[in-house]
């Protein structure tokens, strides 16, 4: 069966071998000649090989065409642009044409940003085709050949920079009527052309200056959609600083851009121009240049600000945008591991006072909303002196000093134990507030306390809220502050207003007594998170003395249960009281006479396979300098939502394997303890709380893009997948 | 303890061997956040240097005079423009005669273009006939990040008060063709003119263009 299928195979590849190869040598002969009319000979400097060339065979008389001075750089070696930037020279050719031919300008394809640490060049590395229009004399001689040369002269640079010329020379095969592009060099100047910048005459784009920076509103077409991964370069200068940071926000299509004046620009500049590199705006994909020209203007009044697309950009949302996200932010808290169990408190005093009057419950929970606000506030406050101060301050950073950490597990672990039963329930209330009719207080505590607790976790869209809020004035704090604590009243305020969401609600009975004891677990659950932070914070002795000091709690507030009651005599009650404080004061001390871990470790996670290597700025720069893709995990031992999104996404083997076939820098900021230079570092990204994950692609001079709050395996996947 | 033990002695010993070798990268630097950088009618930053004869020099005592920065680094095609042509040697000549203290800073690093000894600096300003008061030696580039120097050549003209009057570019044509000299506008030249005859530097800054300093 299989022999006579394969007869036909032995025959195609047997019989005519001979006759390809004097087909195939007939083929680069032929090339040859086109190949030798189509460039002149390429002439090596030590550091450049340059060569003219034509995209055709031949050229018609009086025809315009392209002839491309195409520069192979030694490895390491860069040439530049039409505007070099900080420093260097660009490449000059200047012609020596037969009679009737002329020359125009250099069309450039678009540079890359080189990154000499403190300057930026814009020029180019590898390889470069520029391009000159030239037009053949209208009385050429069709058959003859048309002899161009050329002086060119560029700087190359690599750490020294060295001027070189050198002449080269182009035949032009003249023809009778035009042809079309072939030979060798033809798909380049087609992919070189792709890299001239376009115009963009049916473009709005607005220059303006606001407070030292060049504000660039550029509105393209319809047919061009562009995102945030956009780069200016200045075409003239001095205008802008090439080094700073550009940051760009888009807004529904368009994109604003600041970019910083540079400091050798005196006075109010007449003109911006200069092309726009836009990473994703070519048609199929890809990158694309747009080249402008525009003269600055006074500033829009009303112009947008830049809103939050949904962590993608790093500029801050509006006022409105802000309150919105605080209070999505507020009601999704009421989820996070922190504050649930104080939920649970407080939906147990829902389910007690369900069949009581409903006005009551109302008040209740605009007592519990009061209290949640008042704690918000407070919050606001102390963060905005804190800031006055002078002090390096973002959300949940009372988290990072130990004695706050010791004395929520003290108050967690006695709210535990209460719940558990070992202190009878009514007594450890009647502490918070009134008993009965006046639990109004014990409703307003709930409501601190749920705040309190909540400072450490940033929910989704929290993040970005109050990040923006430590930027602004002390009125718009507090206003986000307030959104946000309304957020988190919000569901209670809601059952309590609304009777009928009530009966969905089981009547009280001794499933209450059971519920009450289980709302303990998640208490407990939380204090042995809190003594994970604080081993962070103080070492595993540390952990030791704060858990003896919650045992000596327990025993305090069991001895005070015990004896503590309301038929014991005055004088056994006293004694109680006496030695149950004692207990309590003493692990009190114990915890609180642990001292901070002299460095703060890079809290590990346990994620085999990724290398974390401690973040530093410095590092940061190293790496993007060496080419490779940055990724910036910005996490604290204390937040929950950091922690889980490392055990579950960067424990995936995929992500690991994708991370080092990219060869990424994986670099953790560890904000457990107080850092400011990680504070600033979250300050340059728009936000004042974790988690924040930044990625950077291996081109030096691409803009950061910001992760969501809550990773996944796919997320991270697509994310790096895309980095080049 | 132990482990914390081990990492700190390991980066202890990677960074007395980095410290040893020559460093081939360009090394990252970092500006402190509290950084203010020289600026037109402010007070031009104190510094004090040491010349190539040993000799120290401070900004604070040439208080009275007029005084020019000029960063130099004789590798780079753009500075050899000026040399090789006299005309950086004819501006600190005319200068010179007029009472003003023209120092030529060399912030290039140990083992990077434009660094020498200090005797083969002296000859090469013998040798191409310079005339600056001194040049100083600024291996660890501290003066060259107070002024954020970032080419050379890079140029800063400061009056007998201080004061900062222009800063920036040799000339307006940053090339290394000498064809370009005809053409261009010598604005240190012209800034010294005018400032010393009590009129406003009409060109107070401009693009400075050369090499990169080699920190």
């Amino acid at each position: 069966m299989k022999t006579p299928e394969r007869l036909p195979d032995l025959q195609i590849r047997s019989t005519p071998r001979h006759l390809r190869a004097v087909a195939a040598a007939a083929v680069l002969v032929v090339a040859s000649f086109a190949a030798s009319a189509a460039h002149g000979e390429a002439v090596s400097t030590p550091h450049v090989r340059a060569e003219l060339l034509l995209e055709k065979p031949s050229v018609a008389p009086g025809e315009s065409f392209d002839v491309a001075l195409r520069m192979r750089m030694k490895d390491g070696w860069h040439t530049y642009w039409k505007h070099p930037g900080d420093s260097g020279e660009p490449t000059d050719i200047s012609w020596n044409l037969p009679p009737g031919f002329t020359a125009g300008a250099i069309q450039w394809p678009y540079p890359q940003k080189i990154i000499l640490t403190p300057l930026t060049t814009y020029g180019y590395e590898g390889e470069v085709m520029l391009l000159v229009p030239f037009k053949a004399a209208s009385d050429a001689k069709p058959g003859t050949t048309a002899r161009v040369t050329a002086d060119a002269y560029w700087m190359v640079c690599e750490k020294v920079c060295i001027p070189e010329e050198v002449k080269l020379a182009l035949d032009v095969p003249i023809g009778a009527g035009p042809v079309a592009p072939s030979g060798p060099a033809a798909s380049a100047f087609a992919s070189t052309r792709a890299k001239l910048p376009m115009p963009t005459d049916d473009w709005k784009i607005a220059a303006s200056e606001q407070d030292g920076q060049f504000v660039l509103r550029i509105d393209p077409p319809q047919d061009v959609a562009l995102d945030g991964n956009v780069q200016f370069f200045a075409a003239s200068g001095p205008l802008i600083e090439y080094s700073a940071p550009q940051t760009t926000s888009v807004d529904g299509g368009v994109v604003t851009m600041r970019v910083k004046r540079s400091s050798y620009l005196t006075g109010a500049p007449k003109r911006i121009n200069g092309i726009l590199l836009a990473a994703n705006g070519a048609r199929g994909g890809g990158p694309a240049a747009f080249e402008f020209d525009v003269p600055f203007t006074a500033p829009a009044a009303g112009a947008a600000a830049p809103t939050d697309a949904a962590a993608t950009t790093a500029v801050p949302p509006t006022l409105l945008v802000a309150l919105a996200l605080a209070f999505a932010g507020g009601v999704i808290l009421n989820l996070m591991p922190c504050v649930f169990p104080v939920v649970s408190l407080k939906v147990l005093a829902f389910v007690q006072s369900a069949g009581d009057d409903p006005r009551r419950v109302r008040a209740h929970g605009l007592t519990f909303a009061a209290g949640v606000l008042v704690a918000c506030w407070a919050l606001a406050a102390l963060l905005l002196a804190l800031r006055a101060a002078g002090e390096e301050i973002g959300w949940g950073f009372q988290l990072q000093s130990p004695g706050f950490v010791a004395a929520m597990a003290f108050l967690l672990f006695g709210l535990g134990l209460s719940l558990a039963g070992v202190v009878e329930v009514g007594t450890a209330l009647t502490r918070l507030g009134g008993t009965g009719s006046s639990g109004y207080r014990a409703s307003f505590m709930n409501g601190v306390l749920a705040t309190v607790v909540a400072t450490p976790c940033t929910a989704p869209f929290m993040g970005a809220a109050l990040g923006y809020a430590m930027t602004q004035s002390a009125g718009t704090s507090m206003l986000i502050f307030t959104a946000l604590g309304a957020g988190m009243a919000a569901p209670y305020v809601a059952l309590s207003a609304w009777p009928a969401l009530l009966r969905f609600l089981p009547r009280p009975g001794q499933w209450m007594v059971r519920f009450r004891q289980l709302t303990a677990f998640p208490l407990f659950a939380t204090v042995a998170w809190l003594a994970w932070v604080f081993g962070h914070q103080t070492g595993i002795d540390g952990v030791l003395r704060l858990l003896l000091g919650l045992t000596l709690l327990a025993l305090g507030l069991w001895i005070w249960g015990q004896w503590v009651t309301l038929s014991a005599a005055e004088r056994t009650k006293w004694t109680a009281r006496t030695a149950g404080a004692g207990f309590i004061v003493a692990g009190l001390v114990l915890a609180a006479t642990s001292a901070p871990a002299a460095t703060a470790a890079p809290s590990s996670t346990p994620a085999e396979g990724i290398a974390w290597e401690v973040y530093s700025a410095e590092s940061v720069a190293g790496h993007r300098a060496a080419g490779r893709p940055v990724f910036i995990d910005f996490t604290a031992a204390w937040c929950l939502t950091c922690k889980v999104n490392e055990r579950i996404a960067f424990s995936s083997h995929e992500v690991q394997q994708l991370v080092k076939a990219r060869n990424m820098a994986m670099l953790k900021a560890d904000w457990t303890n107080k850092d400011p230079a990680i504070t600033r570092a979250l300050a340059g990204f728009g936000r004042s709380g974790v988690p924040l994950y930044v990625l950077y692609d291996a081109d030096p001079a691409a803009q950061p893009r910001l992760l969501p709050e809550i990773l996944s395996p796919g997320i991270l996947l697509n994310a790096f997948s895309e980095v080049k | 303890m132990k482990r914390k033990l081990a990492v700190t002695s390991l980066l202890a010993l990677a960074l007395f061997v980095a410290g040893g070798c020559e460093l081939d990268e360009d090394s990252v630097y970092v500006r402190p956040a509290s950084y203010v950088a020289p600026a037109i009618g402010k007070a031009a930053p104190e510094f004090k240097a040491v010349d190539t004869y040993g000799k120290a020099h401070s900004l604070s005592q040439y208080r009275g005079k007029w005084v020019v920065l000029e960063w130099l680094n004789h590798g780079c095609p753009f500075v050899k423009k000026h040399y090789s042509n006299d005309v950086m040697q004819a501006l600190q000549k005319k200068y010179a005669a007029k009472g003003v203290v023209w120092l030529s800073i060399v912030s290039s690093a140990p083992g990077k273009q434009g660094h020498y000894s200090n005797d083969k600096a002296n000859d090469l300003t013998k040798e191409k006939g310079a005339a600056p008061h001194a040049v100083l030696v600024d291996e660890s580039g501290t003066v060259g990040r107070m002024y954020d120097a970032r080419t050379t050549p890079h140029m800063f003209v400061i009056n007998p008060q201080g004061t900062l009057v222009y800063m920036g570019g040799i000339d307006d044509k940053p090339s290394t063709r000498a064809s370009d000299f005809k053409d261009a506008r010598p604005h240190v030249d012209i800034a010294l003119q005018e400032a010393m005859a009590g009129k406003p530097v009409s060109v107070a800054t401009s693009q400075p263009y050369g090499c990169s300093v080699k920190y």
